[in-house]
This record gives C-alpha cells, sequence and structure tokens, in this order.
C-alpha cells in the first residue's frame, strides 16, 4: 500500500485549500468597511469532487483558485456580509480540523505498520 | 503552504484589527471634540473620517493578500456645521450664535458599533488561524 492510497495526497489537497480559504476569509473580514471592495471566495470542491469522479482523474492537478464572488452590495459598493463570513470561518475550520485529524490517524496507522506494534 | 504563510495569515487579521482600533480612536476623537469651538486650523473642529483600502499583491491567479490599510484621514466638509445661540460665549458672533462642531452623536455611536463589531470578526479569524495551525502541528504527534 501506498501513502496515496491512505488518502493522505487528497487530504493534504484539502487542508491547502482550506488554508488559502481561511486567508480568503480574513482578507474579506479586515475589508468589511472598505468603501468598493468585492468578495473573494476559493474554488476548490467541485474541482476536486470531478477530478475524483472522472476515471483516471487525478487529485494532483487540482488547485484551489481564488475567485471574486459576488453578493449583494451595500450602498458604499460593499459586498461582504460579516455573518457569512463567520459562518464561513466556523465551517472552513472545521473542514481543515477535520482533515488534519484524519491525516493525524492515518499516520499513526502507517506508523504502528511500520514499527509492527 | 510554505511555512512562513502561516504567520503572513494572521497578518491579515492583524491589518484589519489595527485599522479598526484606528478608526475606533479617530471616532473618540470626534465625540471628544464634540463641543470644541476651536481647532488647529482655526474655525470649530469638523469631524474626521477614515479612509479604507484593500492590500493586494501578487498577480490574479496567485494573489497574495496584505488585509487592509488606513490610507487617509479627512475632515467632513459636508455636513453642515451646527449654530447654537449663545450670546454669551466668548466665540458668538454678531447675532450671537456660536457655530460648533458638525459631529452628530448619534451617528458616531453607530460608527463606533460598527468598528467595535468589525473588530471582534478580525479577532476571531485570528483566533481560528491559532486553532488551524495547532491542529497541523498535531500531524507530527501522530
Amino acid at each position: 500500500m501506498t501513502p496515496s492510497a491512505f488518502g493522505i495526497d487528497v487530504l493534504q489537497r484539502v487542508m491547502d485549500a482550506a488554508a488559502l480559504r481561511q486567508k480568503v476569509i480574513a482578507q474579506n473580514v479586515a475589508n468589511v468597511n472598505t468603501p468598493g471592495y468585492r468578495r473573494l471566495a476559493v474554488e476548490f470542491e467541485g474541482e476536486m469532487a470531478k477530478a475524483l469522479g472522472t476515471p483516471g482523474g487525478s487529485p494532483a492537478g487540482v488547485s484551489p483558485t481564488v475567485v471574486v464572488a459576488d453578493g449583494p452590495e451595500r450602498v458604499d459598493g460593499n459586498t461582504v456580509d460579516l455573518d457569512r463570513e463567520m459562518g464561513d470561518l466556523t465551517k472552513n475550520g472545521l473542514l481543515y480540523q477535520a482533515a488534519a485529524q484524519i491525516v493525524a490517524s492515518r499516520m499513526a496507522s502507517l506508523r504502528s505498520a511500520v514499527s509492527g506494534r | 503552504m510554505p511555512f512562513s504563510d502561516m504567520f503572513a495569515a494572521s497578518a491579515i487579521s492583524g491589518s484589519g484589527l489595527s485599522a479598526e482600533r484606528y478608526r475606533m480612536e479617530v471616532i473618540a476623537n470626534n465625540i471628544a471634540n464634540a463641543n470644541s469651538t476651536k481647532s488647529a486650523n482655526g474655525g470649530p473642529f469638523r469631524r474626521q473620517e477614515v479612509v479604507f483600502a484593500e492590500v493586494l499583491g501578487g498577480s490574479a491567479g496567485a494573489p497574495t493578500f496584505g488585509g487592509v490599510q488606513a490610507v487617509d484621514l479627512v475632515e467632513d466638509t459636508e455636513t453642515p456645521l451646527n449654530r447654537v445661540h449663545m450670546p454669551g460665549h466668548p466665540e458668538a458672533d454678531a447675532e450671537g450664535y456660536v457655530t460648533l462642531p458638525n459631529v452628530n452623536l448619534p451617528m458616531e455611536m453607530v460608527n463606533l458599533m460598527t468598528a467595535s463589531r468589525a473588530y471582534e470578526a478580525n479577532l476571531r479569524a485570528a483566533q481560528t488561524f491559532r486553532t488551524l495551525n495547532e491542529q497541523a502541528l498535531l500531524i507530527l504527534r501522530g
């Protein structure tokens, strides 16, 4: 069994995407009072699902992309909704933690296989 | 993710925290000077407002995030100054009217609340960062 069979490469991609999204959310929150600011978002899950769903598709080619997202505009031209960003922040944090803990447990399995105990 | 990114990321929230704090300071200064009839440029005090601008580097495909920056502090010359009849005041004009600052307390309080909520949100983002990094380090423990 190779490490990739443990799904660690996919999990690593998920963690990379979640880390990038965390930065994007922080950027949105920091600019909640900047007039004319357009909120940013990270696109990743759809691409990853497509890569994993197609035969011969590899998660290695999937990388998260930052896009300008649309949303309701306030009078000052800003599209950041603080409640939405806080919700996304929690959700994204949980995703990252879940991926990190699965990686940790897979690593523990590998370690016990290697040590034979 | 490069290791240095973990710290660059908390700098985004840090810039938000310091920008919002600066805004709160300016609002506090407006409130403190709500009745100042003399200012540095002569005449009554005029309420001030901070101008925020986004800091974004890198290219369109791979942007680097710098958070936010307070780029300017402008005087509000749009809102009219208040005129109050106070003949005994040393700053009163020939008709007995004193020109007071254009500081509007309800408006300042609302702005203060927005700034304070935005500060909390930035703090939340920074705290989440810390939790994520701790989780990443836990992988090493196994």
